[in-house]
């Protein structure tokens, strides 16, 4: 793994590799962070870890300061206290990729100093940690898992976790019982069925009846209750689907099968019932599973909310629970953040993005005194808001509910299929009614049979599982990959889209500052760097990460009025006017450069110049989309050299620069009107209306969450490979879902016809049922399963930089 | 034949002993993670090395 860290695998920077000693031998990595996190893991005697994960883990972050997660007030939703000296939380951890990861993790929290317990649920990335309050706090296990390079999400409660396990629990206990119930219900009916032929004492029939009868009814009243409860719903709501005629040929089957029993004439089928709900009952059990992987995107969303606040006393900001927020107190919004209370602007107007909470993707503008709402995004910034609501007061628990409705929404594929099953169901219903009637007439005996024949045979489940379960477990697949689909029917969009545009800057490249070429006019190198740092603390902009990360460790000044346009940064220091943004913003005079230029009302202080570097696996990613025969192109506001030289290195023909965010929303509406499906792809604060304008956006996580806001796609690393693969899922997905309705199709036109004559009995119309629903689920694991080769970005060394020199 | 009259009745109750016992594994969580687990035989148990001492050379 030369070039490549031995933890996170990013590439190992030029000059002398920082080393980290694992088992008495030497591995480079990639930073401190990594540094760190390596020699804990290997001090706590972990160093398995390395050899059991299948992937590179994440970059470790130097740990922040989790100190504000201890606070009473904030505590107190987070850490449950079940009894003396023992308190419980769940945390959502970002980045846990496979079992070795939920292994370390497990493991370094247990050998944290006062901790009782750890257990992790890889499944729904959870850790669910006991510790003792009275020797360990909430913020140190939270500073722990930074420190192995996970991102830790407290959550709130587990109401949601605890919903998901009785769900799965109960659903797993349901299929059990139906699953012995079939297996013993078969025997007794096997028996029957050899005694038929080969005669039977009339007393030891009626035995293994009353036994079948016995093993049938919990499968019927516990295990198919589902069916009963989902019927009886559809039956309020005057809606028809699967459940009806299910509970309806479970309900008729099982009551035909008693009457016959406790008569002692008649045919049983206790057997083909009991199979019939467990073959089901698997099919729904596959498709939670999904359904639950799929959940981490919903919580994804969650995650966008803040739950912290910059609460500004006397002119200082600290970071406080938003639910510590009083009305009348204010707060501070960076640039691109979301605002965390309802309240009223203070100060400078400012242009915030309501479109979460109304769809509109076209920024408002609010001048001071103005309402703002949480759960918007501050364009500009950073802005101070007076609270006037906080918690469930707020737009903001509205906006939850949106979210949790919008998941419960089903996507338009599923929405289709859906009306496609019960017209179906209508027309299936009716064919039993004449098939009931016509038999009545000819041969009464055999018209209960027939009727329950076609009852069961025909397959509106097939019809109403195709969908979902194609989507659910492409949702899944892409999840577990890294890819978040936020809204379903991004998914199906994205496996039509013919063009990709590509914003450039944090997209396809990372803006690097070289330190190593910095100049300095007047100061000292430090005081630039703090002062610049100091002036990027609130904005979410690619250049101040880079900044920030550059002046970690200095000690910051203190900046006031800070303000975020789009040209740079402004703000006070001591009496002084700092700038800091292009040389026209800075200098206030034409100066063609790349270079970030600090200055003041005296001029220039420094210089940083940009070096832009193309991201790993972005020429790959390219090469492989054109493959496939899409269209890329790169729309970006930056200057037109650097744009062409981007485009050049990654083997992109068609390019635009200089694109206001107008220019490049009219763009991708003018290839629309074309008839071109488009994908956009973007990171960064004035993206936001440009993805909202595609037919599919698709945002990097670690841009800024604006991007993510008004993304159906969100690709929660900064590998574009997986763009790749996103789209090779959602066309599988595609595939599979007409697939499943051609054999639906194919299946129903051919059995129902055979029921209807009375060829089928009722016990092979169950097997013909329960296997055509489950070949409909089966069908679907091939999503995601022809893994695209192996991507070669993550050891490949970094694609020759486009370097820029500064003017 | 009259023997299954005895036997199918304690199959069910051997039955009902078995799903009692499955419900108790779901409710205890044991299905919960079926993934780590899996690792645990992988691992030198580092507790037992080190009860033992020094590995003989």
């Amino acid at each position: 793994m030369a070039g490549a860290c031995f933890h996170c695998g990013e590439p190992v920077g030029d000059g002398t590799p920082l080393l980290a000693t694992v088992g008495g031998q030497a591995h480079a990595v990639c930073c401190i962070g990594c540094r760190a996190a390596v020699e804990w893991i290997d001090g706590l005697g972990l160093a398995d870890y390395y050899r059991l994960r299948e992937g590179a883990g994440t970059r470790a972050a130097p740990a922040d300061d989790f100190a504000e997660w201890d606070r009473p007030r904030l505590a107190r939703r987070h850490v449950r206290e079940l009894d003396a000296g023992r308190c419980e939380a769940t945390v959502l951890v970002e980045g846990m990729h496979c079992s070795a990861c939920a292994w370390l993790i497990e493991r370094a929290l247990s050998r944290c100093e006062g901790v009782h317990e750890a257990t992790v649920s890889p499944l729904v990335q959870r850790v669910r940690v006991a510790f003792d309050p009275r020797r360990t706090r909430l913020s140190v296990l939270l500073a722990a898992l930074a420190r192995l390079g996970y991102r830790p999400h407290p959550l709130e409660g587990d109401r949601v976790d605890a919903l998901r396990t009785s769900e799965r629990r109960a659903a797993m206990k349901r299929l059990i019982v139906a699953g012995f119930g079939a297996m013993q219900a078969m025997m007794y009916a096997v028996a029957l069925y050899a005694g038929a032929f080969d005669g039977i004492a009339p007393a030891v029939a009626a035995f293994l009846r009353w036994m079948g009868m016995l093993v049938a009814t919990p499968v019927v009243l516990y295990a198919a209750r589902p069916f009963f409860a989902g019927a009886l719903r559809e039956w309020r709501a005057r809606r028809l689907s699967m459940d009806t005629p299910v509970a309806l040929a479970i309900g008729a089957i099982y009551t035909g099968s008693v009457v016959a029993t406790v008569l002692g004439e008649g045919e049983v089928y206790f057997d083909s019932v009991s199979m019939f709900v467990f073959l089901l009952l698997l099919g729904r059990y596959v498709e939670l599973r999904a359904r639950q992987r799929a959940g981490e995107v919903a919580d994804a969303l969650v995650r966008l909310q803040p739950a912290t606040a910059q609460r500004l006393v006397d002119g200082t900001c600290e970071t406080v629970g938003v639910h510590e927020l009083e009305p009348g107190e204010v707060v501070r919004v960076g640039a691109g953040a979301t605002i965390p209370v309802d309240g009223v602007l203070h100060g400078a107007r400012c242009r915030v993005d309501e479109s979460l909470l109304t769809g509109e993707s076209a920024a408002c503008l609010r001048e001071a005194g103005d309402e703002v709402v949480a759960g918007s995004v501050a364009l500009d910034g950073p802005i101070e808001v007076e609270v006037r609501r906080v918690g469930p007061a707020t737009v903001l628990s509205t906006l939850a509910r949106m979210v949790e409705r919008a998941a419960a929404a089903r996507p338009r594929v599923a929405r289709l299929a859906d009306a496609a099953a019960a017209r179906f169901v209508l027309r299936v219903l009716a064919a039993t009614g004449v098939v009931a009637l016509a038999w009545m007439i000819f041969d009464p005996s055999r018209a209960f049979a027939s009727a329950v024949a076609v009852l069961v045979i025909s397959c509106p489940c097939a019809f109403a599982l195709a969908a979902p379960a194609a989507l659910t477990r492409a949702v899944g697949v892409l999840a577990r990959r890294g890819v978040m689909v936020v809204d379903a029917d991004a998914l199906e969009a994205l496996a039509r889209v013919e063009r990709f545009v590509f914003d450039k800057t944090g997209t396809l490249t990372e803006p690097a500052i070289d330190l190593a070429r910095m100049r300095i006019a007047r100061g000292s190198r430090a005081s630039a760097l703090a002062a610049a740092a100091a002036l990027e603390q609130g904005s979410t902009h690619p250049f101040a990460r880079a900044l920030r990360d550059a002046a970690r460790g200095l000690a910051l000044p203190a900046i006031t009025a800070v303000r975020e346009t789009g040209g740079g940064v402004a703000g006070h220091l001591g009496g002084r006017t700092l700038r800091l943004g292009r040389a026209e913003f800075a200098l206030a005079a034409g100066d063609d450069g790349d270079a970030l230029v600090l200055a003041d009302d005296d001029g220039e202080i420094a210089r940083f110049p940009v070096v832009e570097r193309v991201r790993d696996g972005a020429r790959a990613a390219i090469d492989a989309l054109h493959a496939a025969g899409i269209a890329c192109e790169i729309v970006s506001g930056d200057h037109a050299h650097r744009v062409r030289r981007v485009a050049t290195t990654l083997g992109i023909a068609g390019w635009r620069a200089g694109a206001t965010p107008a220019d490049k929303l009219a763009h991708i509406a003018a290839l629309r009107d074309r008839g071109v499906a488009v994908a956009a792809v973007g990171d960064g604060v004035n993206d936001g209306p440009v993805l909202g304008g595609a037919d599919v956006a698709i945002a990097l996580g670690d841009g800024a969450a604006i991007a993510q806001a008004a993304s159906g796609i969100v690709l929660s690393g900064p590998d574009l490979g997986h763009l790749v693969e996103a789209r090779e899922v959602a066309r599988c997905m595609l595939a599979v879902v007409r697939r499943n309705l051609r054999w639906t199709l194919v299946y129903n036109l051919l059995a129902i016809p055979l029921a209807a004559l009375g060829f089928v009995p009722p016990w092979l119309a169950a097997i013909g049922m329960s296997a055509s629903s489950l070949i409909v689920v089966v069908n679907t694991f091939a999503i995601g399963h022809h893994r695209a080769a192996r991507r070669p970005s993550a050891v490949a060394p970094a694609p020759p930089l486009p370097r820029t020199q500064p003017a | 034949m009259n023997i299954i009259l005895a036997l199918i009745p304690v199959s069910l109750v051997l039955l009902g002993l078995a799903v009692a016992a499955f419900f108790w594994a779901v409710d205890a969580a044991q299905y919960d993670d079926l993934d780590t687990p899996a690792l645990a035989p992988l691992v030198d148990d580092e507790a037992a090395t080190r009860d033992a001492g020094p590995a003989p050379r």
